[in-house]
């Protein structure tokens, strides 16, 4: 944990500097800010991830929920049920791009064979600048749903069924149920995993790596793809710093606000 | 007569009403669907190269053989596994150790500003492990510890997770038992070791299952810290299989790939359908309060 203040520190130092792999750092000041905030890839991925944030929170949440719903019945086969929808969330973010970087190929991947058969001609899920952001989406969803569906489930077992017999008893119809003792017994779980999945949504990074590389031209770029390019590939640690630093921010606003708005709701 | 007995003894069986039965169905569909990816993935694997790509859909092999598999290990797979095995066995074995000792302190021992080491342990729960990547990039650069053991081991073991898990545990201990054995003339260490530890078995299955599979699959920092081919861990070994960065699946082939990842997903897969059970209470565990 040192470890972890120290290289803050550190961090937020080097972000003020301009520097290389070689030499010194040179102490630039707000230089790598200023570039930052002109630096249209910086806009582009900041746009992506907040884009990323409101495909994959939601899917999420609500498949979550629903298949949560549904395990928690405990019909025949629900043991079966439960894993297969935790099972992509134990595997490697190399299992899931590359799965689905051959799911979703435009020419030969199983998803467009089967929308050419009702009739949808060929998707370019990943090759396209309208079509990569969703399609990493997709796969993002596949892959985090496990942690919201197993959070949703211990929430749902700790509702007593009692409360559901006794609206049952009183007229209560399967929606009501739903809406007037599941949801507000839910609502603390519920802005839990919206707070934690928007961070993680945030910093996605291995998917996009994995499934288009950023690309094409930039349409599926986020802020750690671009802090990778940056200080991996072009060796600016100086401004990868400076980029980090600012995503370091917005996730602290984020949490913020979040935090806020739940405690205004109660 | 006998058919709508059984239906009812089945219905009974599964916890269900007749009207249930078409929900019931399409939950199984969906669950059958959402595990899809992976039987295409493993069907995809044991094709020949020249049926990897045919017009129809073909779910199963129409010859089963393991060209793809050969392929794979001209690569230095095996190294890259052996690599990722010491390299999460021993980050998990230290996370879960230190996080239990820091656990236990944290629970049991009365020491100056306690409580703002654990604020600030809660606080660092919230501060995004990119945020330290460059700094600990930088560092390990120039202290000449890239493309090591150590680098890749260093920076797991102290896991924030694990402590609090442990903590949480001890908490919620009765101390009477570790009393008894101070009096009996124990050194703290020594109840740490023989009284509390053994009893927390369940947290310690539960730490392992979760940083063994976070540790397996680690990426991001990997990828930085390992220019050496031969020192790559499997997930960023295999990676390169994928069209957009690496040139292995151009030149192979998508069963090639499809190959590379079943062999990678294998241990995780496996563990977790065994230990289910702990995988889904580490989650809850850590999630609720994380």
């Amino acid at each position: 944990m040192t470890f972890t203040v120290v290289a803050i520190i550190f961090g937020a130092y080097i972000a003020f500097n301009e520097w290389g792999i070689m030499g010194a750092p040179q102490w630039v000041g707000l230089a790598n800010f200023k570039a930052a905030f002109t630096d249209e890839w910086v806009a582009k991925a900041f746009t992506n991830i907040l884009k990323y944030g409101l495909i994959i929170v939601p899917g999420v949440t609500i498949l979550g929920l629903i298949f949560a719903m549904y395990v928690n019945k405990r019909w025949f086969l629900s043991d079966f049920v439960r894993a297969a929808f935790y099972s992509p969330n134990v595997v490697s973010a190399t299992v899931i791009g590359l799965v689905w970087v051959w799911i979703l190929d435009t020419q030969v991947g199983l998803v467009n064979k089967y929308l050419n058969m009702i009739g949808i001609s060929n998707i370019p899920w990943l090759t396209s600048t309208q079509w990569s952001l969703i399609g990493v989406s997709i796969a993002s969803i596949w892959w985090d749903l496990g942690f919201s569906f197993v959070l949703f489930l211990a929430a749902l077992q700790e509702i007593p069924s009692e409360l559901h017999e006794a609206a049952a008893i009183d007229g209560a119809n399967g929606v009501q149920s739903f809406w007037y003792i599941s949801l507000p017994i839910l609502r603390p779980t519920i802005s839990m995993i919206v707070t934690l999945q928007l961070i993680a949504t945030m910093r996605i990074f291995s998917q996009v790596y994995m499934m288009t590389n950023g690309g094409p031209a930039g349409s599926s770029v986020s802020v750690i793809h671009y802090i990778y390019t940056t200080a991996i590939i072009q060796l600016k640690l100086g401004y990868a710093a400076a980029v980090s630093l600012m995503l370091f921010v917005v996730i602290l606003i984020v949490t913020f606000i979040q935090q806020r708005l739940i405690r205004e709701n109660d | 007569m006998n058919i709508s007995t059984g239906f009812k003894r089945f219905l009974q069986h599964g916890n269900m009403k007749a009207h249930d039965i078409p929900v019931w169905i399409i939950g199984l569909i969906v669950s059958v669907l959402w595990i899809a990816p992976f039987v295409w993935m493993i069907s995809t694997s044991f094709k020949p190269p020249k049926e990897v790509m045919t017009k129809e859909i073909e779910w199963f092999p129409r010859h089963v053989v393991l060209e793809n598999y050969k392929k794979v290990f001209e690569y230095p797979v095996a190294r890259w596994a052996w690599n990722s095995l010491v390299v999460s066995v021993t980050s998990t074995a230290l996370g879960v150790l230190l996080g239990a000792m820091a656990g236990y302190a944290l629970a049991r021992l009365n020491f100056p500003g306690k409580n703002l080491f654990f604020a600030v342990l809660i606080a660092s729960l919230m501060i995004p492990a990119e945020m330290t990547i460059i700094p600990m990039f930088v560092g390990f650069l120039k202290i000449g510890l890239s493309n090591s053991y150590i680098a890749l081991i260093l920076p797991t073991i102290a896991n924030v997770f694990s402590v609090y898990i442990f903590r949480q545990f001890f908490m919620g201990l009765p101390a009477e038992l570790e009393d008894a054995a101070a009096i009996d003339g124990a050194s703290r260490f020594g109840v740490f070791w023989r009284i509390a530890l053994p009893l927390a078995r369940s947290p310690m299955i539960a730490t392992a299952i979760l940083l063994f599979t976070l540790n397996w699959n680690s990426f991001l920092w990997p990828l930085l810290i390992i220019f050496d081919e031969k020192m790559k861990t499997m997930p960023v070994g295999i990676a390169a299989f994928t069209p957009v960065v690496g040139a292995h699946t151009q030149m192979e082939g998508f069963g090639v790939g499809m190959a590379g990842i079943t062999l990678l997903s294998l241990p995780s897969l496996l563990i977790f359908f065994f230990l289910q059970r702990f995988f889904i209470e580490g989650v809850s565990r850590t999630g609720i309060k994380g």
